[in-house]
This record gives C-alpha cells, structure tokens and sequence, in this order.
C-alpha cells in the first residue's frame, strides 16, 4: 500500500519534472528539472529495494553527467532560449495522439491497471537471501554478461579516445595560430577552459543571466 | 529498516522509526555545533602556531572562555544582517543555492556507523541512522552532488567573482571525485563488503588489521582528496580571496552565507568521520576489543556503544584539526597544477593502486 502511493507520488513527479525539462526557456532551469527527474527515479530504483542501482544512477547521472552539463552551459554562458512556435500539422498531430492513446490503453490491458510486482527469480527476499544487492548484480553482470559488459566499456574508450583525438586536433592548429603573438609561455591546456570563459563575462561587464 | 511496504504494523518497525528519528535529530545537533567550534578552532589554532593570541574576549560574563563566545557572537551577528540580493540575479537559484549545498553534508551523516549495535529496552538498535548494506555508494552518491550547491551560488549570483569561482569549484570537484572513488576501491576488495559497519567490525581493535596499514596509498589519496573536496586549502581556489573577492559566495550575505559556511564545516566532519570510519578503525578503541569493553562496562552494550561514539568523534576530531594546520601550513595551488595533480599523479596512483591491491587480494584468496 505505502509503496503504490509512494510509487504515484514519485511518478507524478517525474512525468511533471521531465515537462519541465522541455519546456523551461532557461538551460540551467532544464537541467536542475532533469536531476530532479534522475535523482526521483532513483526514489523508485531504492524503492524496488535496488539499492546499489540506486546509489549508482545518483552517483553517476545526478552526480556526474548533469554536472558536466552545467559545467558548459555555465562556460559557454547561454541564455534563454527564443521561444518558437511549434507548427505540427494536422495529420501528424492525430497520429501523435492516437499513438499516445493507444500506448496508455495498450500499457493499462497489459498490467490489468495494477502496477506490475517483482515476478521471476530475483525477488527483493531471494536477493537478500543470495547476499544482497551488489553481489548479485555482480555475479550475474561477470558471469553470465561478462561479454556485453566488456565490449561496451570498449565503446566507451573508444568514444574517450575519439573525443581526446578531436580535441587534440583543434588545440594544435589553435596553438600554431597564437604562438607567434604569444611570447609569453602559455599556461597548461588545463587552465585554459576557465581562462576563456573569463573574458567573454569580463568584457560587457556583467554576466548576462535569464531572468534580466 | 525503512519502508518496506509490509506497514509498519509491527512493534520492532514503529520502535526502529523512532529510533532513526531520535538519532538523526542527535547527529543533527552534533553537527550543528562543528561550525561555530571551527570557526574558534580556526582562530585559536593559527594563533598559536604564529605565537599571537587571537580573539579572546568575548565570553559570558566575566568568564572569558578563551574567547570561545566570539562565534556565538559571530553567528548572531550573520543571522540578524539585512538580506541583500544582488541586481540581476536569478532568484529562485539563488535562494535554492545554500539549501543544495547544506543537504548532501547531512544526508551522508545518515550512512556512517557511530558505534557497534546496542541494546536498550530488549530492542536490537543499530548506531547508523540508516542501516544500508551498500554504504559506501550512499555517500559517494550524495558527496557527488555537494558540487550543485557551489555551481549554482556562482551562477546565480552573477557576479563575474562568483561565476569564476563556481566554475572552478564544479571543475575541481568533478576531477577530485575520481580519485576519491579509485581510493576507496582498494578497501572494498579488501573488506570484500560494501557496508560500512562490517568494514568498521572487520578492522576490530587491532591497529595492524586498520585500513591505513593495508591500505596506506589509499589513505594518501583520499587524505589529499578530502581537502580538494570540500574547497579548503590548499585546494581553496574556489574562494582563492586574493583574485576572486570570495569566490562563489562573494554575494551572498547573512544568514545565506551562514549556511555556506556551515555546508563547508559540516561537510569536512563528515569526511573526516569518514576517514576514521574507514582507515581508521571508526569507533574501535585501539587495544581494547568490544567484548573487552563488554566486561568493563558491566555487559551495559548502550555504555560501551557510546564510549564507541566518543572515541570516534576524537578521531575525527583529529582529522578536523588537520585540515586548520594544513591550511596554515601549505600556500594555495595555481589552477593547472591542481588540475594537473589531480589527472596526472592522483588518477593513475589510484588506478595502479586498485590494481596492485587486486592482484594482491587474487593471490591471496586463490593462491
């Protein structure tokens, strides 16, 4: 009982948070409504008694990515974004609510209305009864997905790597061009992030923010 | 523990409820009195090392108290200023800002054992507020998102200072974490559990079984991410006063600047409870195991829990003493260097470190 009313409330809240997202002008606005959304969906993993996937979404998303998001917005000092009309012609727009229809009609007959419980092997007890939440996440992510598992962190140094090979490209071109100006030593490639966002809030003055 | 959606029909749950109630509220007190105690610390301390006397004056009455009033003072003083909200600022952020930075401090509280289980009124009480067998990601969780407070102040303040300071602060951050979580790796394989309260029982009283002997390079990098953490010197360069006025708290004022101040406080105990909890030995008292204590203290297990909780608040207090003599000892880091201790030195002494420690722990269980 306590945990459908607890599951509502968080639902409503992230559907209301994830509207938010897309639809605030202001980035920063959207991206505090998107760890909102992740650290509630966190709320619904801790719920499912999933503790070590909860500690992870929050670590990771709430903790990591959407702080790098920040990060750039803030260095990159975007404004309110311009609000456009969104023309969506007729036909699109019937198919666009009767898909939604169909998916909440065909979503309701699957569940008989009822928010599904925890059904096959791994019920909250057995997990408990294995020892606990981390070690069967990670028995079964080393044995039986070990494959899958290593070949995504793959793709992920892979992406690493790619990024740092971009980066590197423009940096030499960049250093190339402003070394003869230069005749002072350049501070390390580290502190140049934080040095260029200096002069783009310095020189009107002020930091232009979206609520002026 | 918690809501376990079974109602909290039972007698042992309703008593467990309550206990988590009264034991938040005591940490929350506890936790209330470090800032203005630091602050005095703060003072006296640096005093001392550069042979001055520092504030002594105020106190109660004709009891001068080492001048330990002058924080009491100072907090008043912070609480009953006028509020002033910069032109232009964002408004919503900028109130939101302190709120973000004080909860992640306490939120971690909730996770670390104060003392070994306890008896009272025939009811088993464990001494963490919340009792949950992956610990160590809690607080890596909510220690990650310490961070939103600084980012925010800064932005929303605008003010170039602050904006500065915040983008320093979140940059800072983001790159000590890493570190941090590579150095505590090495603990888990060796404790083999996620929980705190089992790696507290596992280094018992013996100090060679402590995670600062097995784990010395570990200590290395998680004493020197500790301060990058929570922006204190050395690593203050998110405040840096010489060329950011204050950094991402420079518009803040009153009693919003209060709770800078006391997120900053509140944050570095935390760690430094944390650091006695893990390498430390947490509440064991070197020599002494628990069923010793047991018989000293007459089998009264609520006695030896809080003698438990005393002696790790000493050790924290240890810690918390550190981080005011680093600060007078060590002059700050320029950004690069910090930046490049931080990727160069801290990230692959960390991977090394978990990786030797895992060989280690291998050869060990299967050799």
């Amino acid at each position: 009982m306590t945990q459908q009313v607890l599951f509502y409330i968080f639902a409503a809240l992230i559907t209301l948070c994830s509207i938010g997202v897309i639809t605030v002008r202001n980035p920063v606005t959207a991206a505090m409504y998107l760890v909102s959304d992740l650290f509630l969906l966190a709320g619904i993993y801790a719920m499912m008694q999933a503790h070590f996937v909860a500690a992870i979404q929050i670590l990771v998303y709430a903790g990591a990515i959407v702080v790098l998001f920040i990060f750039v917005i803030m260095l990159l000092n975007l404004g309110p974004e311009a609000r456009q009309r969104l023309k969506i012609p007729a036909p699109e727009l019937a198919v666009l609510v009767i898909t939604t229809i169909a998916f909440i009609g065909v979503a309701i007959m699957m569940t008989n209305g009822q928010p599904t419980v925890p059904v096959g092997a791994l019920t909250p007890k057995a997990v408990q009864a294995a020892g606990g939440n981390t070690y069967v996440v990670g028995m079964v992510l080393f044995t039986k997905y070990l494959w899958p598992f290593e070949l995504s962190s793959m793709l992920i140094l892979l992406a690493t790597i790619a990024s740092v090979v971009i980066a590197k490209k423009d940096k030499a071109k960049a250093v190339k061009s402003t070394r003869k100006e230069q005749t002072l030593t350049s501070p390390a490639a580290s502190s140049d992030c934080v040095e260029a966002a200096a002069p783009a809030s310095l020189s009107n003055g002020k930091v232009v923010h979206g609520t002026r | 523990m918690g809501l376990d959606g079974q109602g909290l029909a039972t007698d042992a749950a309703t008593v467990q409820v309550i206990a988590t109630i009264i034991k938040f509220v005591i940490i929350f007190i506890l936790c209330m009195q470090v800032p203005p105690l630091m602050v005095w610390v703060e003072r006296r301390a640096p005093a001392l090392m550069q042979r001055r006397k520092g504030p002594n004056r105020v106190g109660i009455g004709k009891w001068r108290l080492y001048g330990l009033m002058q924080s009491l003072a100072d907090a008043i003083k912070l609480i009953f200023k006028e509020e002033v909200v910069p032109e232009g600022a964002n408004r919503a952020f900028y109130h939101i800002a302190p709120i973000f930075a004080v909860f992640p401090a306490f939120l971690i509280a909730c996770a670390i054992p104060y003392g070994h289980t306890m008896q009272l009124f025939g009811y088993t009480i464990p001494l963490s507020i919340v009792d949950i067998d992956v610990g160590f990601l809690f607080i890596f969780a909510f220690s990650s998102l310490a961070v939103y407070g600084v980012t925010l102040a800064g932005w929303a303040s605008n003010s170039k200072y602050s904006l500065l300071g915040a983008l320093r602060a979140s940059a800072q951050m983001i790159s000590y974490e890493i570190p941090l979580g590579l150095s505590l790796i090495p603990i888990v394989l060796i404790f083999g559990t996620l929980d705190l309260n089992q790696i507290v029982v596992a280094q018992s009283a013996w100090i060679w079984k402590w995670g600062v002997i097995k784990a010395p390079i570990s200590f290395l990098i998680f004493l020197i991410c500790m301060f990058a953490e929570t922006n204190r010197a050395p690593f203050d360069l998110a405040e840096g006063e010489s060329e950011l006025v204050a950094g991402f708290h420079t518009e803040f004022n009153s009693a919003k600047f209060a709770a800078f101040f006391l997120a900053e406080y509140v944050s570095m105990f935390i760690l430094s409870l944390l650091a006695a909890t893990i390498f430390f030995g947490g509440w064991q008292i070197p020599f002494v195991p628990y069923h010793a204590l047991l018989v000293v203290t007459g089998g009264l297990t609520w006695l030896a829990s809080l003698i438990g909780f005393v002696v790790l608040i000493l050790k924290a207090c240890f810690f918390m003493f550190l981080y005011v003599w680093v600060r007078w000892t060590l002059p700050r880091f320029r950004y690069d260097q910090l930046m490049s201790l931080g990727w160069k030195f801290m990230l692959p002494l960390g991977l090394a470190n978990v990786f030797i420690t895992a060989v280690v722990v291998a050869a060990i269980q299967f050799g």
